[in-house]
């Protein structure tokens, strides 16, 4: 469970925004996930997103997932585009922050497979 | 008395004294005024002095003014007429009492004989402004009041009907207002007579009656009693309530100004605003009507035709047109109405003119934004039927079960009940060449046209695929997954797939992401350990694996999208247990018991949010 070092005092998203995006330490792209992710919103959530990252070539690019309520089959097609565009600006990718049911669609999708998904707390003390 | 009168007389002295004084001073004006009204009603100067103060402290004006006023009529007009002070003093002080007289047990004060006294109160009422008569009662031989007689009235006193000062003299109020008649007013009046309490009646609102005269006013009243008789002051209100009112209007709509038309007179009076409103010189005056009629648009003129139908027929008038005014087009409301007499009949019309050119500009703009909203609404239900439609012709679902070579199926679809929802779950059942029976069900990502495009690339692939290829389900998911990740497009799918063997009874089967088929069997229902393999469109290597077991004649198999059991509200093993329940139930029951289309309808409704597909197959010998 290494995580980077968090920026002190992540900025609070603005109201009914679904994504904020800000570069982190160590040539990180933190990209926070608020609310529900669904068809309504996927594709603002990656266009934002690929669009930073073309943009600032990071290391590395972290989804965090510790906002979202809810996802639904788009939002796990958003996680999968933002993989791709990460993977082809030669970034890592990996989603910190799901919380049980979320971490319940990757594992159901196989995305756990793919890419390295932080586990919920639950889950990870389970398997502890 | 005799004292009043030496009093007076040394007063009298003093005046003439006094009043060759030109630095005479106020005081000495309201002394003299005080004394001089002491002597002529028999009064003690004090309680003159008390009354011309009281007076005018009800006329709002400078105790001395009223004096000097009363001065100058006793001294230049009551003393010719009478004669000499003397006489006059003697007449006067006979039969008027100022509140001298105790206020009971004294009877009723006998009616002022002659003119004289009258005549007096008239010349005090002709040096004081506002409203005030002097009220006579009239009595029947028992003492009753039946009628009071207007016996002098101020010169500033303009009744409801327009009589004015020495018109009103000698009226009967009876006559003069007989909606007043017995009314609370007289009631009042009457206790004022009996107790000598002043008494302020009203707002009451008089009910007018005749030409000229307005159908309701307002008024209050104030009596006291003077000598035999009232004195009555009154104040008409509908001027001030309309005054009031017009001003909360003006606070409350704001950018307005305000016209009045006296039809009687035929002033026309516009406010400031009005003027500017207008962008007219002050100094034109108000416009006339066809100046007005100019500058309204051609388009908008029936709106005033119409407009003074209604004013005709005694409606209020409310009314937005549209003006050109310096090139400009703005857009006037007027609210006008008028005072009418008890016929109807327009005495004068006051009109609220509104610039709503702002109002009406967003108006038009919100107008223009809801029309474009529903030009998008409408291409979004045409896509919705495009995209139902492209559905219904790439995946036409059977009614009834159909029978394949040794296996019953059952498809359930529900689109996506709001319209823009539909998205892209699809199903297959059809026999493989070799012998074989292929099942699929699965889900892309998204809805609409793109997601319904995406669906039947898939299905059609796998039809392709099928024939051409290879049956095996895991190598099918490989190929359409490098056809996903091949595609422009980011789509990604979830999908399962089954190959039954009849023959057998062998199912082998693999998937991409989707959640496994349930299996029931004699009432236990549980879902199909899931080989590995992820979703469609994310990595175009990716590797499927294959599971494989035999079914047994009653096993009833669910191939289902998450639209059955996927909720914003609960979790998926929260979705999934009531499906499971009826499962249960159906597969405890002999297979000619279990019929695949009533299972179907017995499961729990589905999101209505999102596309479910359902296929129930079950073996059959």
């Amino acid at each position: 469970m290494q995580r980077e070092p968090m920026p002190a005092d992540p900025p609070a998203p603005e109201a009914g925004e679904p994504v904020s995006i800000m570069a982190g330490q160590g040539d990180v792209l933190d990209v926070a996930l608020h609310g529900e992710i669904d068809y309504t919103n996927a594709d603002l959530v990656g266009d934002r997103a690929c669009h930073a990252i073309e943009r600032d070539g990071p290391a590395v690019v972290r989804m965090d997932l510790a906002g979202v309520t809810f996802v639904d089959s788009s939002g796990i097609g958003v996680l999968v585009r933002v993989m791709k565009a990460a993977r082809q600006a030669g970034a890592q990718y990996r989603v910190d922050g799901t919380t049980a049911p979320v971490y319940g669609q990757l594992q159901m999708t196989g995305l756990t497979d793919l890419f390295p998904v932080q586990e919920p707390p639950a889950t990870a003390a389970a398997s502890a | 008395m005799v004292e009043a009168q030496q009093a007076y007389r040394k007063i009298l002295e003093r005046i003439r004294v006094a009043g060759r004084d030109p630095e005479l001073d106020g005081r000495r004006v309201l002394d003299r005024a005080a004394g001089l009204l002491a002597g002529r009603v028999g009064c003690r100067v004090a309680e003159a002095h008390v009354q011309l103060t009281q007076l005018a402290a009800e006329q709002g004006r400078d105790a001395h003014e009223v004096a000097a006023g009363v001065l100058a009529t006793l001294e230049s007009r009551a003393a010719p007429t009478v004669g000499g002070p003397r006489a006059a003093i003697d007449e006067v002080l006979r039969p008027l009492r100022l509140n001298t007289t105790g206020p009971r047990g004294t009877g009723p004060v006998s009616e002022p004989p002659g003119g004289v006294p009258v005549q007096l109160v008239q010349q005090v009422l002709d040096s004081i402004p506002g409203a005030v008569a002097w009220l006579a009662p009239t009595r029947d031989d028992a003492g009753t009041v039946t009628d009071y007689v207007m016996a002098a009235v101020s010169a500033d006193a303009v009744d409801i009907a327009g009589r004015s000062g020495t018109q009103l003299v000698g009226i009967t109020l009876s006559t003069a207002y007989p909606a007043t008649a017995e009314g609370p007013l007289w009631q009042a009046y009457e206790e004022v007579l009996t107790t000598g309490e002043p008494r302020d009646v009203g707002p009451i609102t008089y009910q007018g009656h005749g030409e000229g005269i307005p159908a309701e006013s307002q008024i209050s009243v104030r009596a006291r009693r003077l000598g035999s008789g009232l004195l009555v002051t009154w104040v008409r209100h509908d001027d001030e309530a309309r005054y009031a009112e017009r001003v909360a209007r003006t606070e409350r709509l704001g950018n307005l100004g305000w016209g009045e038309w006296d039809l009687v007179s035929g002033d026309i009076y516009w406010s400031d605003q009005l003027y500017r409103i207008y962008d007219r010189d002050p100094a034109l005056g108000p416009a006339r009507n066809d100046e007005y009629a100019a500058l309204t648009l051609p388009e908008d003129r029936p709106l005033h035709t119409d407009a003074a139908a209604a004013f005709a027929r005694g409606e209020a008038v409310d009314i937005t047109y549209r003006l050109r005014l310096n090139g400009e087009v703005r857009h006037l409301r007027t609210v006008a109405d008028a005072v009418r007499d008890a016929a109807g009949q327009p005495l004068r019309i006051y009109g609220i003119v509104q610039d709503v050119t702002a109002r009406e500009t967003a108006r038009a703009r919100l107008a223009d934004v809801e029309r474009q909203l529903r030009e998008q609404e409408e291409t979004l239900r045409a896509e919705h039927r495009l995209a139902a439609d492209l559905q219904h012709i790439i995946l036409p679902i059977p009614k009834e079960p159909i029978d394949l070579p040794g296996l019953r199926v059952a498809v359930r679809y529900l689109p996506a009940e709001q319209a823009s929802r539909v998205g892209g779950d699809w199903f297959h059942a059809a026999p493989a060449p070799d012998g074989g029976i292929l099942l699929a069900v699965g889900d892309v990502a998204g809805h609409g046209l793109a997601a319904a495009t995406t669906m039947a690339q898939l299905r059609h692939a796998l039809a392709a695929l099928a024939l051409t290829t290879t049956g095996e389900p895991a190598e099918l998911l490989t190929q359409l997954n490098k056809l996903m990740c091949a595609g422009q497009s980011a789509a990604t799918a979830t999908a399962v797939i089954a190959r039954y063997d009849p023959l057998s009874r062998q199912l082998t089967w693999a998937q991409a992401g989707h959640p496994a088929p349930l299996r029931a069997s004699r009432g236990v229902t549980t879902p199909m350990p899931r080989p590995p393999g992820m979703l469609l469109g994310a990595v175009p290597d990716a590797e499927y694996g294959t599971a494989t077991t035999t079914l047994e004649l009653q096993d009833i198999l669910l191939f289902y999208t998450d639209g059955l059991v996927e909720h914003r509200d609960h979790s998926l093993a929260e979705g999934l247990a009531p499906v499971i329940t009826t499962l249960d139930a159906v597969s405890k029951r002999r297979p000619e018991d279990q019929p695949l289309a009533a299972l179907l309808a017995q499961l729990p409704p589905a999101n209505p949010n999102d596309d479910t597909c359902v296929v129930a197959v079950r073996p059959v010998p």
